[in-house]
């Protein structure tokens, strides 16, 4: 199964796939980071990859 | 070599005490359970940690270890978000390891012997993966590993009816890249989790050697009440213990005791070690703590009898009374009926505590 990441440009916290899709916009999770974080920031054929298999990434 | 420090899940066993908090944060001798594993990947030469977020407890986390620097080493935090099996929080991990080797250690265990002897076997050869294993008296109930002559792993079993060996895994892994590409090739188990069991497995089919190392001290899974006390219990056995603070005149001590130099053991009160006492904390007079027990910073003891317990912290504790075998939550207090009509226990119990009364 791929696993999707995208780290943080502004404190480096990696953040993976799943919880990007679940929120679409957040605010980094790194403790006192201001980053945005957005599901669209990944590669496109990450995203597309993940949306198709979605079910697969939810518990 | 770096090290990936999983520090998810719910701790549902462990409940009601994790309701406020992630299991990884209770404490074992007052030293939260995290902070044994950073120690022992500082002392294998691991500087470089990932710490693996789950949906629970980040920001608690995150607080504790900041950048690692006061720990003299250097964290990246790594949000996994939903559970999905331990493969998958390795595979989180990929950007963070890159082309290096990396220790993977389960943030709620605790082992007397560290990881420096299964760094250095793994080190020793040209393996895709290391395991510690070790032996158990009911290998029917956890995942088996058989062995080889040299050593290395032939199979692994998840709960066997018939056991080839009774080495269980432990829930320490060392890893080289090439595990990622097996966990990209794997699908979830029956129960939904990308499980390491089969990333190893698929590393043996592909030709990799598998190390073992056979874990010859005490090991405890922490992730239930019971197992806090017996870690409390193994870790005060073995720890150096200090007594810092104030032993008045009056007050009885026996055997080894952790005192925190902020607090004071009072004239009229008895502690008998290994024990350990954190800061800002006062046993009064007419209180007995026994062995193995810990009691948290900015506690007050008094009357009470207390022993083979922990106490987290921020307590009230002032019955006239016995506690044993008990782990109490922060913030939680114990006081006195006495005097008070109608005449019975009075109780503010949260979901999913237990009482034995």
């Amino acid at each position: 199964m791929r696993i999707i990441t995208h780290s943080c440009p502004a404190c480096g916290t990696i953040v993976a796939a799943n919880e990007l899709e679940n929120n679409r916009v957040m605010k980094c999770p790194g403790l006192g980071c201001q980053e945005v974080l957005r599901f669209e920031e990944l590669p496109e054929d990450a995203r597309e990859h993940f949306l198709e298999n979605r079910d697969r990434y939810q518990i | 070599m770096k090290g990936v420090l999983l520090s998810g899940g719910t701790g549902s066993r462990l409940r009601p005490i994790t309701h406020t908090g992630p299991k990884q944060l209770v404490p074992v001798a007052n030293k939260p359970v995290l902070e044994y594993a950073i120690d022992d990947l500082k002392e294998a030469g691991i500087t470089e940690i990932g710490v693996i977020l789950g949906n629970k407890g980040r920001d608690e986390i995150q607080e504790l270890l900041g950048d690692g620097s006061k720990y003299g080493v250097d964290i990246t935090y790594i949000v996994q978000g939903n559970p999905l099996g331990l493969a998958h929080a390795a595979g989180c991990a990929r950007d963070f390891v890159g082309d290096d080797n990396f220790v993977m250690y389960l943030g709620d265990n605790i082992l007397k012997s560290g990881v420096t002897d299964l760094v250095e076997s793994f080190e020793a050869g040209d393996y895709g993966a290391g395991i510690a294993l070790q032996e158990v008296e009911n290998p029917q109930a956890f995942g088996i590993a058989d062995v080889d002559d040299a050593g290395n792993v032939t199979e692994l079993i998840e709960k066997p009816d018939d056991p080839p060996t009774n080495l269980a895994l432990i829930g320490m892994y060392v890893f080289s890249p090439a595990v990622f590409d097996a966990i990209d090739d794997l699908e979830p188990s029956w129960r939904g989790e990308l499980e390491i069991t089969d990333a190893i497995q698929s590393l043996l089919e592909d030709g990799y050697e598998i190390d073992s190392h056979v874990v010859t001290g005490w090991w405890k899974d922490t992730g239930k009440p019971e197992d806090i006390l017996e870690a409390n219990r193994l870790v005060l056995e073995d720890t150096e213990l200090n007594t810092a603070g104030v032993v008045e005149d009056g007050a009885e001590t026996d055997g080894r005791i952790e005192l925190a130099d902020s607090s004071v053991i009072e004239d009229g009160a008895v502690v008998r070690g290994p024990a350990s006492i954190a800061e800002n904390t006062t046993i009064k007079s007419g209180t007995y703590v026994g062995p193995y027990t810990s009691i948290g910073a900015n506690s007050t003891l008094e009357e009470i009898h207390i022993e083979n317990s922990v106490v987290i912290g921020d307590s009230e504790i002032t019955a006239n009374g016995r506690i044993v075998d008990s782990l109490l939550g922060r913030n939680a207090n114990v006081e006195s009926a006495d005097g008070l009509l109608p005449e019975g226990r009075r109780l503010v119990v949260g979901e999913n505590s237990q009482l034995k009364l």
